[in-house]
């Protein structure tokens, strides 16, 4: 199958230069995720495809469009592409837009990333079900198990293969696996709420998956841990980001970071560079070589070479993501359009420990719906988690709400964990916020 | 990217801006440009690439997916040869497009071509699903053989013909369809939107349009022998203004959207969204912080209904409930609101974005009563669903695309006029908020914590509307928001934006609409003290 998509790619390119493009970026990509799906003791959903499509960027008489297609029938190819140059002529011109310059491309990285594990070809959706029915029987193997209404567990394999021929010379392709495994589990409350939560782990290698139990066990302490939830007092207060939720919070830092939010006067974050910013704790670098991470990548999607870059040194803001045309643009070097993973600089304490250092505030474990905005940096969120007292993890509470600004509350970040999630790509650690208002009753 | 489970239970709400923010930040291709941007959904189509034609005589389906009947019929022999109850084959064909203005010019364009079947096989309710974008006899039945390992019997037997319904409502004809619509005809509109905002306000520095139109079919044949064709149009246009004022810059925007065609862009729409795009941007120069903590909360009429969408509508989709995991899996028949609150789903909107003819199981899609004089009346189902209670489906079955098995999913959903009117509810407010527009909600399903993003709104002091708050999220309970839904006015609005709600990781259009509604008490995310 990849081949055939490394030729499909090539061969869009050259159609699309013989019908007088001057320049084109073909991607063919090839994705087969096999997905079991099991709830309370049964078989619920069985989910197997091999999915292929095409993207192209095309560059003609200086304008550009970008075009996909799942219909890669080859007189149907012809017609698509014939049609997609005619479209980009009737566009305006943009001078600043070209693909990458081809020195960009040079560099690619010889580190292995670890990011494609060979055993996914032996692991089949019975397998999948299997450690789903694990994972469910730890989840109801857990103390007070009768408060439990449902659990709904699962499993799932991705295999995906990328490849990526430019006109102007770069050819590449990569296959990376994912290996995902997951529990939600719903608890009747005595005041009739049914709260769930639940825990799931995505890596690169199947040996890397926790034990399927340990999935179970915590997904079902998780939802216990929410019966009684109450909606506690407005307050300006400390808030402890356990080290799942964090990542969402630390997104909003990262659209504006953005060289179109830059260019577009849509970013809290414009000529900060080199400026401190948030507190000293405030440290992560963009981290693509990272060895089995989920953003890792030998080149982006534009081809250019994947390297390390910072972003936050010591509370100073130090680099963007710049793609190649807002990069023009902005008259800035392209660093990558696109976050990979990121790499912290830790602290030396678990969220435990931080927790006991702050006494009192919310431990925040979740968040629900809110926004940012990326141009004035303000955001509210809702949040729920569990009141901090004595430096005890105490009561649930939730139905609340937390704002502020991005430009001050960085400032106050006053810890950062040792314990970065390893299920995501902006592997965040437990971060430790002061001064944060909290709205409840 | 690699799947991320964490969205499997993340029910939320959403208007198109995310998707144009993915595209203009260059996130388009990959759908990978940074962990907050989404891949579009609204995404791009071109001129024509095998555009289908417009659904005038029917059935053309056949040919328009290169299938004959007798191919369908061994996918379903297939699909039902390890003894499955029920089988399905969904066949799509969309051509969506894009087009965008961004620093005065119209500089690039998107086209997305998806074709494909899916293929369900259902036992009891356990499903099993596989897809192919190789629309060939072999491929699907492929595709078939694997969903049909859901199932572990002997093989039942399958239709041998297949009938149309050629009753099926036509709820979204247009005039002028987007197949027939060149490019150089869409791009004045685009044009004139960006001037017009430029020069209604010096304020204003910066002018992004995102345009799209899309062309889409689909064919359901299933193992009843039922066969069921749409054709379903979509349009949306979205403008996004950053102005500046003593050096500060504030963001806003708006949107319009439906099942419509061309002509639908129209002097008097495009003037509406200029004039609320400058609007609603320039009155944040004059917002305040609003205060934090529970207060009256007054809904404007119209994209309020977010408030319905995420404080009841997916608590009522049926398989939360049938599996006992909604907040709302034993209320049926139970009062729930003041008997004035009726709430709809509605799928017979004529042009709304959450419109459609049928649903994507091929079931009949009416209007269904949600709640009915404060009393919880019906869920909605899907097939699966209504076997599960032993009632009608409802016509909620939807899906994404080819790639996604059907679930019980909203269309428009709102909220019926009620006895009060709007000035009287305003005045009846001595410290609170009124809530304008709103960008984005997610909620809960068991716990049944909701929230709703506001974008513009008003302090309300004293029964008048005084200075302007945003960027405030409001989070409440449904039910018990529900209950404190004090008034309702006679002044429903069904919003025209572009709203798309995402479910177990698929994301289909939808519409909501609200009349002027006040909430006794509901917690507000602000920033300053209450008064």
């Amino acid at each position: 199958m990849g081949q055939d998509m490394l030729a499909t790619a090539k061969s869009a390119v050259e159609i699309a230069k013989k019908k007088g493009a001057q320049d084109a970026a073909g991607i063919g990509r090839v994705r087969r995720t096999v997905e079991v799906g099991w709830r309370d003791g049964k078989l619920e959903k069985i989910s197997e495809a091999t999915s292929r499509g095409l993207d192209l960027k095309l560059y003609v008489d200086g304008r550009y469009s970008v075009v996909s297609t799942s219909d890669l029938r080859p007189e149907g190819l012809d017609a698509f592409i014939g049609n997609a140059i005619a479209l980009t002529r009737t566009l305006a011109k943009d001078p600043f837009r070209t693909l990458p310059d081809p020195s960009l491309y040079q560099g690619q990285s010889k580190e292995d990333l670890g990011i494609a594990d060979p055993k996914i070809d032996s692991i089949a959706a019975v397998d999948l079900r299997r450690m789903a029915e694990a994972v469910e029987a730890a989840a109801r193997g857990v103390k007070g198990a009768s408060a439990i209404l449902s659990v709904s567990s699962g499993a799932a394999t991705t295999l995906s293969e990328l490849y990526q021929v430019h006109s102007n010379g770069f050819e590449g392709n990569y296959r990376d696996t994912s290996f995902d495994l997951f529990a939600d589990v719903s608890v009747k409350d005595s005041d009739g709420r049914r709260p769930e939560d639940g825990d799931y782990a995505s890596t690169r290698l199947f040996s890397e998956l926790p034990d399927p139990a340990s999935i179970g066990r915590s997904a079902s302490e998780r939802a216990m841990s929410r019966l009684g939830q109450k909606k506690g007092a407005s307050a300006l207060t400390t808030i402890v980001l356990d080290r799942r939720a964090a990542g969402r919070f630390v997104s909003y830092l990262l659209r504006p970071l953005a060289a179109s939010s830059l260019q577009q006067k849509r970013s809290f974050l414009e000529g900060l560079v080199d400026k401190p910013f948030g507190s000293k704790q405030l440290s992560f670098k963009d981290d693509p070589l990272l060895a089995r991470g989920l953003g890792s990548r030998p080149f982006d999607n534009e081809g250019i070479a994947a390297k390390r870059f910072p972003i936050f040194e010591g509370g100073v803001l130090r680099g963007h993501y710049v793609d190649t045309y807002y990069g023009k643009k902005l008259s800035m070097k392209p660093t990558t359009g696109g976050m990979s993973n990121l790499a912290w600089g830790l602290g030396t304490k678990d969220g435990a420990a931080l927790v006991a250092e702050v006494k009192e505030g919310i431990l925040v474990t979740g968040f629900i719906g809110g926004n940012s905005n990326d141009t004035t940096g303000d955001f509210s969120l809702g949040v729920q988690g569990y009141a901090i007292r004595g430096g005890k993890v105490g009561e649930p509470i939730g139905e609340m709400n937390i704002s502020g600004s991005h430009l001050q509350v960085w400032k106050r970040l006053v810890a950062v964990g040792n314990d970065p999630f390893p299920y995501s790509m902006g592997r965040t650690p437990t971060l430790v916020l002061d001064g944060v208002q909290v709205a409840g009753t | 990217m690699p799947s991320n489970h964490r969205m499997t239970r993340r029910q939320f709400v959403e208007m198109g801006a995310t998707s144009v923010a993915a595209a203009t930040a260059g996130g388009f291709i990959l759908g990978c440009g940074g962990a907050a941007l989404e891949k579009p959904e609204v995404g791009a189509g071109a001129g024509g690439a095998a555009a289908p034609p417009s659904g005038a005589g029917r059935p053309t389906y056949f040919a328009r997916f290169g299938v004959d009947e007798g191919m369908i019929r061994e996918g379903i022999a297939e699909a039902l040869s390890h003894g499955g109850d029920y089988a399905d084959l969904f066949f799509q064909h969309r051509v969506s497009n894009g087009l965008q203005l961004e620093d005065g010019e119209v500089n690039r364009a998107y086209t997305r071509v998806e074709l494909g079947v899916g293929v369900r096989v259902v036992k009891g309710d356990q499903t099993g699903y596989a897809y192919t974008e190789e629309l060939t006899r072999d491929a699907i039945k492929r595709a078939a053989r694997t969903a049909a390992s859901i199932a572990d019997g002997p093989a039942r037997p399958a239709p041998q013909s297949f009938k149309a319904d050629g009753g099926l409502p036509q709820r979204y004809t247009l005039d002028m369809p987007w197949d027939n619509v060149k490019p150089e005809q869409k791009l004045p509109i685009l044009d004139g939107v960006n001037a017009a905002v430029l020069k209604a306000d010096a304020r204003i520095k910066k002018v992004s349009v995102f345009f799209a139109d899309e062309a889409g079919a689909v064919l359901i044949v299933d193992s009843l022998g039922r066969m069921a064709e749409d054709v379903q149009p979509m349009t949306m246009m979205y403008v996004s203004c950053v102005a500046e004022q003593n050096g500060r810059r504030e963001t806003n925007g708006y949107n319009v959207a439906g099942r419509r065609g061309f002509d639908f862009y129209s002097p008097e729409v495009v003037g509406r969204v200029v004039r609320e795009a400058v609007a609603r941007t320039t009155v944040l120069f004059d917002a305040v912080q609003p205060p934090a903590g529970e207060m009256q909360v007054v809904l404007g009429a119209g994209s309020s209904g977010i408030l319905l969408h995420e404080a009841i509508g997916h608590g009522m989709e049926a398989d939360f409930n049938r599996k006992g995991t909604s907040i709302y899996a034993d209320k049926i028949g139970k009062p729930i609101a003041k008997p004035f609150v009726n709430i709809v789903d509605d799928a017979a909107q004529s042009f709304a974005r959450g419109a459609i003819n049928v649903d994507d199981e091929g079931n009949p899609a009416g209007t269904t009563m949600l709640v009915d004089k404060g009393v919880l009346a019906t869920y909605m189902h899907d097939a699966i669903s209504a076997k599960h209670y032993g009632v009608k489906p409802t016509g909620n079955g939807r899906r994404q695309s080819y790639q996604h098995a059907p679930l019980p999913r909203m269309r428009a959903t709102y909220m019926l006029p009620g006895p009060h009117k709007k000035d009287e509810i305003i005045a009846s407010v001595k410290n609170g908020i009124y809530c304008q527009s709103f960008s984005n909600g997610q909620v809960q399903i068991g716990a049944g914590d909701f929230t709703f993003y506001v974008k513009n709104g008003f302090l309300i002091e004293n029964g008048k509307l005084t200075k302007p708050i945003k960027d405030v999220n409001i989070i409440g309970n449904g039910p018990k928001v529900l209950e404190q839904v004090d008034m309702v006015a006679d002044d429903l609005v069904i919003d025209e934006g572009g709203w798309t709600c995402g479910k177990d990781v698929q994301s289909v259009p939808v519409s909501q609409g609200l009349p002027t509604v006040r909430v006794a008490k509901i917690t507000v995310g602000g920033r300053s003290q209450k008064a």
